[in-house]
C-alpha cells in the first residue's frame, strides 16, 4: 500500500511540477513608464516616417521573447523600449517567460491574448507548439509578428534578421578563416526542433561542402539546451570522444562560449577554435583570450524594434512587401518570400571590436 | 563467505554494479572512459549535483522532500553576487560563502517553518516556496545574468586542486570546489552516523509517532533539516556561479528532478526512513556519468533523453526489485517470532 502510495506521489510531484512551472508568472517586465519621458517629436518623428496619420494608432504591442533573463532578449527589451518612447501615444511591452521553455512561453500567449492586445511579436521557442495558441490570436483579430520562425504558418509576417543559410555561412567563413581551411567541424544547436539554430548549423554545412573541401563535418548534433554549462560539459565530451576536432559551430548565443571555456580549459587556445552567436560583454574575456576565435551575431534590439515598427505598419493597414523600410541599418530593404521578411543584418566581433558594443 | 552475501543484499551494490557496467560499455565505446581526464572531468561535472543531492536526501529520508533547493541556490547566488559587486568586494572567498550560507538558511527556516512547525505537506509547501523564490528573483529582483564576479570568486573558480593531462597534451582542471563536496559529505555522514540527530532522522523518517513515543524532538529535527539543506544549497548556488564564472539566475532550474531521483536510485525510499548517503552519491554518480557520457557513447541527439530515462528506469528497478527480495526473506522470520 505504501509502495503504490509512493508512485503515486512521485506521479503527482511531477505533474504539479509541470503544472506549477507553467502557472508561474512570468517577469513581467513591462516597460510602460518609458512612456512617459518620452518627447512628442519623437512621436510626430514616427509618424511623419509612417506615412500616414497613426492619430488612432494606440495600439498595444507585446513582445514574447523565449526567455526573460537571457541577455539576448534582455538586449531585445532595450529595442522595445526605444519604440515605446518614439511611440509614446501607443503600449509597447516585452513580457517573456521565466526560463526557455515552450509550454510557459505558450501560457505568456494565452495571457496576452486574454488581455487584449492589438499586436503580439512573438520569438517561439518551439513553432510548431506555437501554432495553435497563435492561430487562436489571429481568429480574435490580434495582429501577429514572428521572429526566428520562418516554417510558421499562422502569423501576418514572419521577420528575419537575415537567411539563416546565409548567416550559416557566414559563421562558417568566420570558422574556415581561424581553422586555415582545414580539419574537422561539429555543429551545437539549443535544440533539435530549434529552427533557426539548425538551419544555420546546416546552412554552415553547406558553405562548407561548397568553399572548404578540405574541411570535414563530423555529421553528430551537439544539442546544448540553450544553457552555458550544458554546452560547456558537452564540448568537453567532444573533445575526449574526438581528439583530432578543430572547429565548433554554435548557433545558440551559450554554444561558442561554452565550447571556448572547454578549449581554454583543455589547454587548445589556438588549435582548436570555437566560433559562432554569442553577446559581446558576456563574451569579452573569451575573445580576449582567444579561447573564441571570433563571435557572429545581430543586434536583438533592432530585431526588437523592427518587430514592433513592422507590427505597426500592419495594424495601419499599410503596404508591406519587398522593399519596405523599417528605418533601421540591416531592415532598410527587405525581401519577401511566402509570408517571409528578411533583412541583412549581422556583424562579427572580434577582440578587436568587442568594446563598440556595448551590451 | 557472510560479508559478500550481505554486500549482495544491498542497493549500494547493485548501483555500483550498473556503474561499471556502463562505464566498461562506454570504455568499449570510446576508449576514454578511464582515462584522468574523463575521470576528473566527472568529478567537475558532479560537484553541483553532488551537494544539491546530499541536503536534499536528509530531507527525503526524514519523511519530507524539497524541490525548492534549485531556486534557493539561484536566489543566494544571485543577491550575494550583487550585493559583493556592488560594494566592489575584493576580499576573501569565505565571506561569499557564509553570506550565502545565511542566506540558504534563512530561505531554509523558510521551509522548515512551514513543514515542520506547520505541518503542511512538504511537497506543495516546497513547491510554493520554489514559487516564492522565483517570483522574488524575477520579479523583485529582475534578476540578468551577470558576467562580472568579485575578484576572490572568480580566483576560487578557476582554481584547481590538479590537473590531468592526457597523451596529446588536452588538460582537464579538478576544481577546488570539490574540497566543499567532501567537506559536506562528511559532516552529512557524522551527523547522520554518529550523532542522536542523525538517529532522529531515521527514526522520524520511518515512523513520526513512534519517533515522538522514543524520545525524539519531531519538529526540531525536521526544522534542522531543511536548514541545513538551505544552507548547502545557498553554497552550492555560489559554487555553480563561481565555477561557470557567471551568475545564470535559470541555469539551475529543472535539476530538483534529477537529483530526486538519484536519491531514489540509490536505495533511499521516497516515504523516508531508509536510505543511505553512499546509496545517494553513487546514484547521483551515475545519472551525471550518463549525462556526460552519451556523446562518447555514440548515441544520437534524438535518443539521448530517452537514454538518460531508460537508465533511471533500470536503475530504480534494480533497487526495487533488490528491496522486494529482503522484504520476502524478512517475511518469513517475522512470522517465526510471531509465532
Amino acid at each position: 500500500m505504501k509502495k503504490i502510495l509512493a508512485i503515486l506521489v512521485v506521479a503527482v510531484m511531477s505533474v504539479a511540477l509541470f503544472a506549477c512551472s507553467g502557472g508561474t508568472t512570468p517577469s513581467a517586465s513591462a516597460s510602460t513608464e518609458a512612456s512617459t519621458e518620452a518627447s512628442t517629436e519623437a512621436s510626430a518623428s514616427a509618424d511623419a516616417d509612417g506615412g500616414t496619420t497613426a492619430g488612432d494608432g494606440n495600439y498595444t504591442i507585446a513582445v514574447v521573447p523565449k526567455d526573460s533573463t537571457n541577455p539576448w532578449f534582455v538586449r531585445m527589451e532595450e529595442g522595445v523600449a526605444k519604440y515605446q518612447e518614439e511611440n509614446p501615444g501607443m503600449t509597447v511591452f516585452q513580457k517573456g517567460p521565466a526560463e526557455t521553455d515552450a509550454a510557459q512561453q505558450i501560457q505568456v500567449v494565452e495571457d496576452l491574448i486574454a488581455q487584449g492586445v492589438d499586436a503580439l511579436c512573438v520569438v517561439p521557442h518551439d513553432p510548431g507548439a506555437m501554432e495553435d495558441v497563435l492561430k487562436k490570436a489571429r481568429d480574435q483579430g490580434i495582429v501577429v509578428i514572428t521572429h526566428e520562425a520562418s516554417s510558421m504558418e499562422n502569423c501576418d509576417y514572419d521577420l528575419e534578421a537575415f537567411n539563416y543559410d546565409e548567416y550559416g555561412a557566414y559563421i562558417m567563413n568566420t570558422l574556415a578563416e581561424a581553422m586555415g581551411g582545414e580539419g574537422k567541424y561539429i555543429c551545437m544547436v539549443g535544440s533539435l526542433t530549434n529552427d533557426s539554430h539548425n538551419m544555420e548549423a546546416d546552412g554552415a554545412i553547406a558553405a562548407q561542402g561548397k568553399d572548404y573541401p578540405n574541411m570535414e563535418l563530423i555529421d553528430e548534433r551537439i544539442v546544448t539546451d540553450d544553457n552555458a554549462e550544458t554546452a560547456y560539459q558537452k564540448a568537453k565530451e567532444v573533445l575526449k570522444k574526438y581528439p583530432d576536432i578543430k572547429g565548433f559551430v554554435g548557433t545558440s548565443s551559450f554554444d561558442a562560449p561554452g565550447a571556448g571555456r572547454a578549449i581554454e580549459e583543455a589547454g587548445l587556445i589556438g588549435k582548436v577554435f570555437a566560433v559562432g552567436t554569442g553577446m559581446p560583454q558576456t563574451n569579452k574575456e573569451l575573445l580576449d583570450s582567444g579561447a573564441v576565435s571570433a563571435l557572429t551575431l545581430w543586434d536583438p534590439a533592432d530585431a526588437g524594434y523592427a518587430m514592433c515598427k513592422l507590427a505597426t505598419l500592419v495594424l495601419n493597414g499599410e503596404e508591406v512587401g519587398a522593399g519596405t523600410d523599417l528605418g533601421l541599418d540591416g531592415y532598410d530593404s527587405l525581401t519577401l518570400d511566402g509570408h517571409v521578411l528578411t533583412g541583412s543584418a549581422y556583424i562579427t566581433l572580434t577582440k578587436e571590436n568587442v568594446d563598440n558594443y556595448n551590451f | 563467505m557472510n560479508k559478500i552475501k550481505k554486500l549482495t543484499h544491498q542497493t549500494e551494490f547493485y548501483i555500483f554494479l550498473v556503474i561499471i557496467v556502463l562505464a566498461l560499455i562506454i570504455q568499449a565505446r570510446s576508449d576514454q572512459f578511464f582515462t584522468g581526464n574523463n575521470l576528473v572531468d566527472l568529478a567537475n561535472a558532479l560537484i553541483v549535483p553532488a551537494l544539491f543531492s546530499i541536503g536534499t536526501f536528509m530531507i527525503i529520508v526524514s519523511g519530507g522532500i524539497d524541490v525548492s533547493f534549485p531556486a534557493l541556490a539561484a536566489l543566494a547566488s544571485y543577491i550575494v553576487t550583487v550585493v559583493l559587486n556592488g560594494m566592489n568586494y575584493t576580499g576573501p572567498i569565505i565571506v561569499p560563502f557564509i553570506f550565502a550560507g545565511a542566506i540558504g538558511l534563512a530561505c531554509g527556516a523558510f521551509n522548515g517553518l512551514f513543514i515542520a512547525k506547520m505541518r503542511l505537506p512538504a511537497l506543495i509547501a516546497t513547491l510554493g516556496t520554489q514559487s516564492v523564490f522565483r517570483g522574488i528573483l524575477q520579479g523583485a529582483l529582475n534578476a540578468q545574468q551577470i558576467n562580472t564576479l568579485p575578484p576572490s570568486m572568480k580566483e576560487f573558480g578557476q582554481s584547481s586542486l590538479f590537473v590531468s593531462q592526457n597523451a596529446d597534451g588536452v588538460t582537464s582542471m579538478m576544481p577546488t570546489a570539490f574540497l566543499a563536496l567532501v567537506v559536506v559529505v562528511v559532516i552529512a555522514f557524522i551527523i547522520l552516523r554518529y550523532t542522536m540527530l542523525g538517529r532522529g532522522i531515521y527514526a522520524i523518517g520511518g515512523d513520526e509517532s513512534s519517533a515522538n513515543r522514543a524520545g525524539f524532538k519531531v519538529v526540531k529535527t525536521k526544522f534542522f533539516v531543511y536548514c541545513f539543506a538551505g544552507v548547502i544549497a545557498g553554497i552550492t548556488g555560489i559554487i555553480r556561479a563561481c565555477m561557470m564564472n557567471m551568475v545564470h539566475p535559470t541555469n539551475m532550474f529543472g535539476m530538483e528532478m534529477t537529483v530526486i531521483a538519484a536519491i531514489v536510485l540509490g536505495g533511499t525510499s521516497i516515504t523516508g526512513g531508509t536510505g543511505t548517503l553512499t546509496g545517494t552519491i553513487l546514484g547521483i554518480f551515475l545519472l551525471t556519468m550518463v549525462q556526460n557520457s552519451l556523446i562518447m557513447l555514440g548515441v544520437p541527439a534524438y535518443w539521448q533523453d530517452f537514454m538518460t530515462g531508460l537508465l533511471i528506469i533500470i536503475g530504480t528497478a534494480v533497487s526495487s526489485v533488490q528491496i522486494l527480495r529482503s522484504q520476502k526473506q524478512r517475511k518469513p522470520s517475522l512470522s517465526k517470532a510471531g509465532s
